[in-house]
């Protein structure tokens, strides 16, 4: 849904490198570079960021709408 | 037993350990995982929440949130109030009220109000939440000391590991902390764990002894 606070398995905290990591791949960096650059030596921390998929943006479309449908029926 | 730093940054400390035993060379790995006590959120009031978040995720990611340490708060079992809730002496308050405004807010952790400064959240960019306009979260969190063998956020160290050299004897340590502590006061918290516990096991045994 959102970014882990923390690597599910050694507890480290990646939260706060999500937003570097997802801006630098989509403009065309190399994955492995990024994760180097920003500390993530593990292969656990890794796999965090190359596995998320953020969808709250979503979520937050759905409660949007239900919020507009719900002021007009008011 | 002899320590030798190898390298020192804010997070993370290797050293060498030699004339020590294996057995003692783990305690002190095991000990910085699970007995070390440092301070994580651990109570959260929910005053309002209309995100699309459930109260028991947002109090679960809060809870992961590392936060800096001031050891000067006792530990919840061992402060003089007896009371649930705490006091001011085992337990700190942090705050959060947001209203979005626009279509798509992020809530960073930075946006988390500490009542005293020595325990903040170690990184300010920590999404914790997205909201859209309208929503509200207000509520109240409550960091305290404990330790990891109750709960993970209470672990320091994300890896506390050692290699033994067969050839010089030695232990290579790393050390890499959540940041609530710097490793090398981790290290140091570990050892008088260590000899606390070994002094508690002396006195169990005085009886014994004198029989």
């Amino acid at each position: 849904m959102i970014i882990p606070v923390r690597c599910f398995t050694c507890g480290k905290l990646i939260g706060d490198k999500w937003e570097t990591f997802s801006q630098r791949v989509r403009a065309g960096d190399r994955a492995q570079k990024v994760l180097d650059e920003l500390g993530l030596r593990r292969y656990c921390c890794r796999r965090m960021m190359i596995t998320h998929v953020e969808i709250i943006d979503e979520f937050l479309r759905f409660s949007q709408v239900t919020a507009r449908r719900r002021s007009e029926i008011v | 037993m002899d320590i030798k730093i190898l390298t020192r940054e804010p997070e993370t400390l290797r050293f060498i350990l030699s004339d020590a035993s294996t057995a003692f060379a783990n305690a002190l790995r095991r000990i910085m995982i699970s007995e070390v006590p440092i301070m994580a959120i651990d109570d959260v009031m929910v005053l309002e929440n209309n995100s699309v978040m459930y109260d028991e995720i947002l109090a679960h990611r809060l809870g992961l949130v590392p936060v800096t340490t001031d050891q000067s708060y006792n530990l919840p079992e061992e402060c003089s109030c007896k009371s649930e809730l705490g006091c001011e002496k085992c337990r700190a308050s942090l705050s959060l009220e947001i209203e979005a405004s626009e279509a798509s807010e992020v809530v960073y952790s930075s946006q988390l109000k500490p009542e005293n400064p020595d325990v903040r959240p170690v990184s300010d960019k920590i999404p914790i939440v997205k909201l859209t306009q309208g929503q509200r979260i207000k509520l109240e969190a409550y960091a305290r000391l404990g330790r990891g063998r109750v709960h993970a956020k209470w672990q320091p160290v994300s890896a506390a590991t050692y290699s033994y050299d067969p050839k010089t004897r030695t232990f290579n340590f790393l050390v890499e902390s959540t940041g609530t502590l710097p490793p090398e006061k981790l290290v140091l918290q570990a050892a008088r764990i260590i000899s606390q516990k070994t002094l508690g096991f002396e006195e169990g045994l005085g009886g014994i002894g004198q029989n």
